[in-house]
């Protein structure tokens, strides 16, 4: 038995981590937005939107990030028109300012959608949390100061409750990329999956989860760094006021 | 859509093939999740208390340990426990064994945070109060701090067991028969109705999730509730003016 994982299985591994990191990315891009929006949704003036956004949240909070994940791959598939299915599962490159971008897999579209759509209801309620943190007194300061509802919300209430909000957003995309490992139950070749496919292939099961594992610790751990950095910055643009 | 083919498997869904043979399905999963949501609290327990009690020093381990555990995915830990435990130890570790061990592993090292830091809001002053009286650290540690602890960390408790219950959906990897393992069985031989299949699972998982959160958080609050009601009508309110 050798002693350590040969250099093309920790390409493999090198690549899964590469799929996840992108995946992880692209996803917190979108839940981001979207947990934006769903947050404001609950303070619209319009009672459906308010509904509508709570109703999002409870449903996709507690249920599993597994099943979602099915739903998505194995469900929505059968929803779309034939001639789209087609399409998501052939290869396409698109060639933009002397790069060539693949566009991904069906297996990543669905992961991303998932994983997007599962995130935002966490992000949407730390963001609502941020907003009802910020103290009644500020909507009254920016009102007495003249500002429209839209001006004082954009200039007072919103930065205040980002700050707020910004230590457990990064919580939320440790998670992020700890979730994205059950993208590979639809069969996406993420960090995981190619750990399991190592350790199938060369029976050396600790080194291959051992790499996984830290591979995972890694990427988690330079999030908590960053959210430290920002953290740091964000208290000293605080004492600057 | 015939509903007639989904009503066939719903009880396969449910209970698996339980009067014949071992139990699946949903009652599975909350077997799963009642097993390990008991082993998380009692692990959480251990490491919230050996938290507070430790020194400087000898916290730095427990934190690594503990940090550990937070910082893989829960899929990671169940290979672990699945996979190589049999190699090390040469044992067949059956795939309930391992996600129930996972899942408690993980849990309990979220709680202990929960629990060590519901300890530190109770307060420096209870401490000392529960000193002065001349109990021992750990009598004015179970007398004194975990009573009062217990009331603010229980939204955290009621929180870790219902993502716990959605990590159960986790044994599906490792070949477990619940919920969505038997989901999948299902969608398999059907093979025409995957959206209504999955929709209908999502739903008993958010029933049992909701309901786990409600029952909690009600029979847990209770003694709160219960203890201030008591206390009310004793409690001095504002003197009447006629």
């Amino acid at each position: 038995m050798q002693a350590w994982l040969a250099p093309k299985y920790l390409m493999w591994l090198w690549q899964g981590f590469g799929v996840t990191l992108g995946l992880a990315l692209s996803a917190a891009v979108a839940a981001t937005a979207l947990g934006f929006v769903l947050a404001l949704a609950r303070h619209a003036r319009y009672r459906a939107a308010r509904h509508a956004a709570g109703a999002y949240v409870v449903a996709f909070r507690n249920t599993p990030l597994l099943v979602q994940l099915l739903f998505w791959y194995f469900g929505v598939a059968t929803l779309l028109p034939d001639a789209v299915m087609q399409w998501l599962n052939t290869a396409h490159t698109v060639h933009a300012m002397g790069w060539a971008v693949r566009w991904p897999s069906f297996e990543f579209v669905a992961g991303w959608i998932g994983l997007t759509c599962y995130t935002a209801a966490f992000i949407a309620e730390e963001f609502q949390a941020g907003l009802r943190g910020v103290r009644e007194g500020q909507h009254h300061a920016a009102a007495a100061l003249g500002l429209t509802p839209l001006q004082a919300f954009r200039y007072v209430v919103l930065p205040q409750a980002v700050r707020i909000s910004l230590p457990p957003l990064f919580g939320q995309y440790m998670n992020l990329v700890k979730n994205s490992s059950l993208t590979m139950a639809i069969g996406l070749a993420e960090l995981s999956y190619a750990a399991r496919q190592v350790e199938t292939e060369t029976f050396q099961t600790f080194a291959a989860f051992g790499v996984a594992t830290l591979l995972y610790i890694a990427a988690v751990a330079v999030i908590e760094a960053v959210s430290l950095v920002v953290a740091h910055r964000r208290d000293l643009s605080f004492a600057r006021r | 859509m015939q509903w007639s083919l989904l009503l066939n498997n719903l009880p396969y869904l449910l209970v698996g093939a339980f009067p014949d043979g071992p139990p699946g399905g949903a009652a599975l999963t909350l077997v799963l999740a009642v097993t390990s949501a008991l082993a998380s609290a009692l692990l959480g327990m251990a490491g919230g208390i050996a938290l507070a009690m430790a020194g400087r020093i000898a916290r730095v381990p427990l934190l690594l340990v503990i940090g550990f555990f937070r910082a893989i995915p829960v899929l990671m830990l169940i290979f672990w426990t699945f996979f190589l435990l049999p190699v090390l130890f040469h044992v067949n570790v059956p795939g309930l064994a391992a996600v129930v061990c996972a899942l408690s592993l993980i849990g309990g090292a979220y709680l202990a945070h929960s629990v060590h830091a519901g300890i530190l809001a109770v307060g420096e002053g209870q401490w000392q109060a529960g000193l002065s009286l001349g109990l021992t650290r750990m009598q004015a540690l179970r007398y004194v701090l975990l009573p009062q602890a217990i009331r603010i960390m229980t939204p955290s408790f009621v929180n870790q067991w219902v993502s716990l219950v959605k990590d159960t959906s986790l044994a599906y990897i490792v070949g477990v028969g619940e919920l969505s393992f038997v989901a999948t069985q299902v969608n398999n031989r059907l093979m025409v109705y995957p959206v209504q299949i999955f929709l209908f699972v999502g739903f008993i998982y958010l029933v049992l999730c909701t309901a786990l959160d409600r029952g909690a958080t009600y029979w847990l609050t209770r003694s709160g509730r219960d203890a201030r009601a008591s206390v009310a009508p004793v409690a001095p309110a504002v003197p009447s003016r006629d």
